[in-house]
């Protein structure tokens, strides 16, 4: 009977240190501690993707860059029209023209080429002329607002490359331009 | 062999020159008088005569081209009305003065005719025999002989002799023996090209691919200048006849416009110096050295007078483009045209009298001459479309003109009495002609 009654204490004082065991176990909420090649793994990947994220990050502003260049190469090329016979500037040939000067200093790469056009209803060599003016027009409104003279240079196509062959006022109005090409 | 040939034939023609009859002229015509009178021209059909006696002639085989050729070259003289073989009753051939039935010619109300005879020497085409005979009185006007005749001379044959034949009747010969020189599209480029001013013979000067624009001829006949239009500029080209090179001047002027050669062979050019363009005149190393015009508008197509003395332009100094003279010597620059809005295209005669320009109407451009003497303005050209780049040729009398009345851009000649327009016969557009008074025997010769 003495015997039962002891292993029976044993088993409880073992259930006991067990429970308590058990009840030690859940209060540490620390993981266990790792080996050393593991932590050094995982900081390596982390600092990996974070690299990769400011690459994405960079790739991403400069591709939002290249956009904003391309979009502004773009509007470089935006013509701008002239009445019958007349070399001056109309209001929205100026405003074209400031938003050109403006992108100009902010690209100093960027070189262009003024290239002045008339319709074909005057004769050719007095076309010549009108489309130098033309060009001229527009090369000494951008050196006014800031543009290098350096960066500009002016070619006259006269009556040469109609965009509209055809022999209608839209098509006139289309031809008597100035042309912009663009080098960087 | 060929050229020995050749310039034996011309000693001949020499020698029948010297023996025909007196050239007391009974028929001549005023092609500068106001109402200039037509003649009527028959060309006799041609005659085969045999070299040796007793054989029987035969005609060669080009005896009918050059009477085509001949035909074709009179039917560009506006003075001359060339009737047809059923115009005349009874025999309309013979060579000389005694086998020539002058009686039948002149009831047929025949003022002149041309006799051809082609002398059968058993090889080849043989010699030839062009006469012309004033049907009224059976008097010989011209005779010339060729020797040793070859096919490929036959077109050069019908102009020496029709040149002839206008040099009797006008005492003016250039049209037949000058050269046009004329802005031909080819794909998308503009190329220099040279023709007759009956559409034959036509070469190509420039190779150069871009637009190559307003030839112009120098005096003498041995240069063209033109203005090459590139994507860095204008560029000034000159042509040399003799050794066929093309120079590309630099000027480092945007515009290189219109160049034009005065007598003395320098060059005036419209070029924007000062930030306009204006007419200056270039050294002999293609430097811009003196300012011919100074205004603040554009200032461009010069055109001289062969002495120099006289120049005229196109200005926009009274806000639209009017014609303009300057004296040469005084440089006093006076106002030409008053009539009209857009006067464009001056171009000079030979004396210094008249200036052919283009005059911009509401149904298109018209070519216009204006008299210095009287001061009166003379429409020449009647459209329809545009009419255009009028050029005066050496005579003074001929005008050439580029003209859109086809659909296309087209060459066309005038007088500068306005008579009918004719074109000439070159393919594709065509444009800006430029008269030169050249020897066509020596570029077709090259």
């Amino acid at each position: 009977m003495k015997m039962k009654f002891l292993g029976l204490l044993t088993l409880c004082l073992l259930f006991a240190l067990g429970s308590a065991g058990c009840a030690k176990k859940e209060v540490q909420s620390q993981p266990e501690p790792q080996p050393a090649y593991q932590e050094q793994v995982d900081q390596d990947q982390a600092a990996q993707e974070e690299q990769q994220q400011a690459e994405q990050q960079l790739q991403e502003a400069e591709l939002a860059r290249q956009r904003e260049f391309e979009a502004s190469l773009i509007e470089l090329g935006t013509m701008v029209h002239f009445d019958f016979d007349k070399s001056e500037l109309k209001p929205s040939a100026r405003d074209i023209l400031q938003r050109k000067a403006d992108i100009l200093k902010q690209y100093p790469d960027v070189t262009m080429v003024i290239e002045g056009y008339c319709d074909d209803r005057g004769t050719q060599e007095y076309n010549l002329a009108l489309g130098e003016r033309r060009a001229r027009a527009s090369y000494e409104f951008l050196v006014l607002l800031g543009v290098a003279p350096e960066r500009l240079s002016i070619v006259s196509y006269g009556e040469e490359n109609p965009i509209d062959p055809a022999q209608n006022e839209t098509a006139w109005a289309l031809n008597r331009r100035d042309q912009f090409r663009i080098s960087y | 062999m060929l050229r020995f040939k050749w310039f034996f034939a011309l000693l001949l023609a020499v020698v029948l020159q010297a023996v025909q009859a007196p050239t007391a002229r009974a028929l001549t015509i005023d092609i500068y008088g106001p109402g200039q009178r037509q003649v009527n021209v028959c060309l006799l059909a041609p005659v085969a005569v045999s070299a040796k006696p007793g054989a029987a002639p035969h005609l060669p085989d080009g005896a009918e081209r050059l009477e085509n050729l001949m035909r074709q070259d009179l039917s560009f003289l506006p003075f001359i009305k060339l009737m047809a073989s059923s115009d005349i009753l009874g025999s309309t051939s013979g060579a000389t003065a005694k086998e020539i039935d002058f009686h039948a010619l002149t009831l047929a109300q025949a003022d002149l005719a041309v006799s051809t005879s082609w002398i059968d020497e058993g090889r080849d085409m043989g010699s030839l025999e062009l006469r012309l005979f004033e049907t009224f009185s059976g008097r010989r006007i011209l005779g010339k002989a060729y020797a040793n005749v070859q096919q490929e001379q036959l077109p050069l044959i019908a102009d020496r002799f029709c040149s002839l034949v206008m040099q009797a009747l006008t005492g003016k010969s250039a049209f037949f023996t000058s050269r046009l020189a004329y802005v031909k599209e080819v794909g998308h480029s503009k190329e220099i090209y040279t023709v007759g001013p009956q559409g034959r013979g036509q070469l190509r000067v420039t190779r150069l691919g871009g637009k190559n624009l307003s030839p112009a001829w120098s005096f003498d006949g041995r240069k063209l200048a033109f203005t090459v239009l590139t994507p860095l500029g204008h560029r000034l080209g000159i042509w040399d006849r003799a050794t066929g090179r093309i120079d590309r001047k630099n000027l480092n002027c945007n515009t290189v416009i219109s160049p034009a050669f005065l007598p003395d062979g320098h060059i005036a050019v419209a070029l924007d110096l000062a930030g306009r363009t204006s007419i200056y005149l270039l050294s002999d190393t293609y430097e811009p050295s003196t300012a011919l015009t100074s205004s603040r508008a554009i200032d461009v197509s010069p055109s001289f007078s062969s002495d120099g003395a006289k120049m005229a332009f196109a200005s926009g100094r009274y806000g639209s483009p009017l014609i303009f003279l300057l004296d040469m010597k005084t440089k006093e620059v006076r106002r030409v045209t008053f009539k009209g809005k857009y006067n464009t295209s001056p171009s000079m005669s030979p004396d210094g009298r008249f200036i052919a320009y283009s005059s911009m109407l509401p149904e298109g451009h018209r070519i216009f001459v204006h008299d210095l003497a009287t001061g009166r303005d003379t429409q020449v050209s009647f459209g329809p479309g545009n009419d255009e780049e009028p050029a005066f040729g050496p005579d003074g009398y001929f005008i050439a003109f580029s003209s859109s009345r086809s659909g296309v851009y087209q060459l066309y000649l005038t007088t500068r009495h306005g008579d009918a327009a004719r074109r000439i016969p070159v393919e594709g557009p065509a444009f800006s002609p430029a008269w030169g008074d050249v020897d066509q025997l020596l570029v077709r010769g090259q």
